[in-house]
């Protein structure tokens, strides 16, 4: 899959779960740049991401992720 | 040694001078200066512990590179390596801290059934501060297995981080990721740095002398005996004992935040004002929130994940879990444990009313009236004293007899212990109250950080003078040194 999908594919999957049309996605975007990202937001995110995708993460890799271009590379990789 | 000593100064004056002058700029230097220092201030504390803190260091730095040198050639080995890392901490943790109540109550129960005739008696000292340090390790293991630091080679950093004399004894728990980089350049004097830390220290001495060590003595006397107390007491107690609690460990964590700045390194904030929480969850992201930040990146969220297919109940699991282990990271005791699930029970009601919540809050347009937020905030207030008597009791015993006696109805209020406090502490109470709330509603007022530098050196000056009178100079150690 295109870089470019995935990310207009997140940046959906974002604003559904956040209910903010608002978001913007960018590689170095993080939890500290959007008010709603949070701990238990970011569950919702990851389970919503890997039915979009249909993948499923590790958990090293969902922790060791620093921004949703780590984030992206890794859906790349599947 | 605690901040609140003169002996304290002379060590702290001692350490600084020759940090700032001879070993000025030099970062080896001032980081074995620092190491030296920290050592000698963990051993006046406890010399014999000593060896477990230098032993626990040698074998995380050891296994820091371990880890990094294998993570690419053997993933297996390098996950291996930082599993045993978490073992080895949380073994120290466990063999000092719980292993005594365990074999205790495990002994208790065979003479109960009649297996043996007494119990033995295992006493183990536990080092001051190993709940903070090993936590530190272990994060340290972690990081580097998930590629989020590299391994520190400089031994005098790595020493320096692990024993670092401001945060030792009760935190803030530090990350590596934020500290050890800020020991790789050498530090000169700066103006900005000595003057924060000093504010810093100044409000956080006002915290523990002026307020905590002065209120300690009415929960004490009406905890101290509570069959001799009614419910009105024990009420004022619990509310007083809140506001001693946060006065003594935000003061102690503002005191170790100044130092450190004075020594030009910035250290995790441990407190946000969390008498203005509007639901617990929001106060435990107020409270402690070195060692809750902590929880939820190394304990909360690896069970999230792994809880993710279970939808809400997979998070209820996860933070019932979370913050029984916050309970009983205080210690060995029943009490700790349904701090911990008295904690849960609340956490999990705030999420699964949440939707339900924000909705109504949305459609009514309530978000920051007034009207809605003070109640919220006053039952917070309420439900988080009432957990900090369940902390507070010594055992099951001393629960029972509060609760007993808090259904034996209402009375007069017991006045001894208030005459102690007066009104000098009432004084400082509404000191530390205005400043948070100055500070929670971002008020353009400033004392101690005025643009104008005579209005500074005068709020300073009058702050010293009113601690140096309204101080209790004989106060005890830190309430969470025990921890």
């Amino acid at each position: 899959m295109e870089r470019n999908e995935i990310f207009s594919r997140l940046e959906e999957v974002f604003r559904d779960v956040l209910d903010n049309d608002e978001i913007v996605l960018t590689d170095t975007t993080t939890a500290d740049d959007i008010e709603e990202w949070d701990s238990l937001t970011h569950i919702q995110l990851i389970v919503a991401i890997e039915k979009t995708f249909q993948v499923k993460f590790t958990s090293k890799e969902i922790l060791s992720w620093k921004n949703v271009g780590e984030l992206a590379d890794c859906i790349q990789s599947k | 040694m605690v901040f609140n000593s003169f002996i304290f100064w002379i060590f702290f004056a001692a350490i600084i001078l020759p940090y700032y002058t001879v070993f000025r700029g030099k970062a080896n230097w001032q980081n074995g200066w620092l190491l030296l220092a920290s050592w000698f201030f963990y051993g006046y504390a406890n010399w014999k512990m000593i060896p477990l803190l230098l032993i626990a260091t040698g074998v995380f730095y050891w296994l820091g590179i371990q880890i990094e040198r294998h993570s690419e050639s053997e993933p297996k080995r390098a996950s291996l390596l930082s599993t045993l890392g978490v073992i080895i901490g949380i073994g120290i943790l466990f063999y000092f801290k719980y292993l005594g109540f365990l074999v205790e109550e495990f002994a208790a129960l065979l003479e109960k059934m009649g297996c043996i005739d007494s119990k033995p008696a295992l006493r183990i000292v536990m080092p001051v501060g190993i709940s903070f340090f090993t936590f530190k390790l272990i994060g340290y293991t972690i990081d580097i297995h998930l590629g989020k630091i590299k391994a520190e080679r400089d031994a005098l950093a790595f020493g320096t981080f692990v024993s670092f004399f401001p945060t030792i004894l009760s935190g803030p728990i530090d990350r590596p990721g934020e500290f050890l980089p800020q020991l790789k350049e050498g530090r000169s004097i700066d103006y900005d740095n000595l003057a924060e830390g000093l504010r810093r220290f100044v409000w956080g001495l006002f915290l523990k002398v002026c307020i905590a060590d002065r209120i300690t003595s009415y929960p004490n006397a009406v905890f101290g005996n509570v069959s001799y107390h009614n419910t009105t007491s024990i009420i004022l107690a619990a509310v007083l004992y809140a506001v001693e609690m946060y006065a003594d460990f935000a003061g102690y964590s503002e005191m170790a935040i100044g130092v450190s700045r004075m020594l030009g390194l910035k250290i995790r904030e441990n407190f946000r004002r969390p008498v203005f929480a509007q639901n617990v969850s929001e106060y435990w992201r107020r409270w402690h929130m070195s060692l809750t930040t902590w929880i939820t990146d190394y304990v909360f969220m690896p069970l999230n994940i792994a809880f993710r297919d279970w939808g809400k109940w997979g998070l209820y699991l996860a933070t019932s879990i979370n913050i029984i282990l916050i309970g009983l990271w205080h210690g060995a005791n029943w009490t700790f444990l349904f701090f911990g699930i008295y904690h849960s029970i609340l956490l999990i009601l705030v999420a699964a009313t949440e939707k339900g919540r924000k909705a109504f809050e949305k459609k009514h347009r309530l978000k920051g009236r007034w009207f809605y937020v003070t109640p919220r905030r006053i039952l917070t207030f309420i439900l988080v004293s009432v957990g900090l008597v369940i902390f507070r009791a010594k055992g099951l015993s001393d629960l029972g007899a509060i609760i007993s006696q808090c259904g034996k109805g209402f009375g007069p209020v017991f006045t001894n212990g208030l005459l102690e406090i007066g009104t000098l502490g009432l004084l400082s109470a509404v000191i530390l109250f205005l400043k948070e709330w100055k500070d929670e509603n971002q008020w353009n007022i400033h004392f101690l950080h005025s643009e104008h530098a005579w209005i500074r050196i005068l709020s300073m000056a009058v702050m010293i003078a009113f601690i140096i009178f309204a101080g209790q100079w004989h106060g005890g150690a830190f309430i969470y040194f025990q921890f």
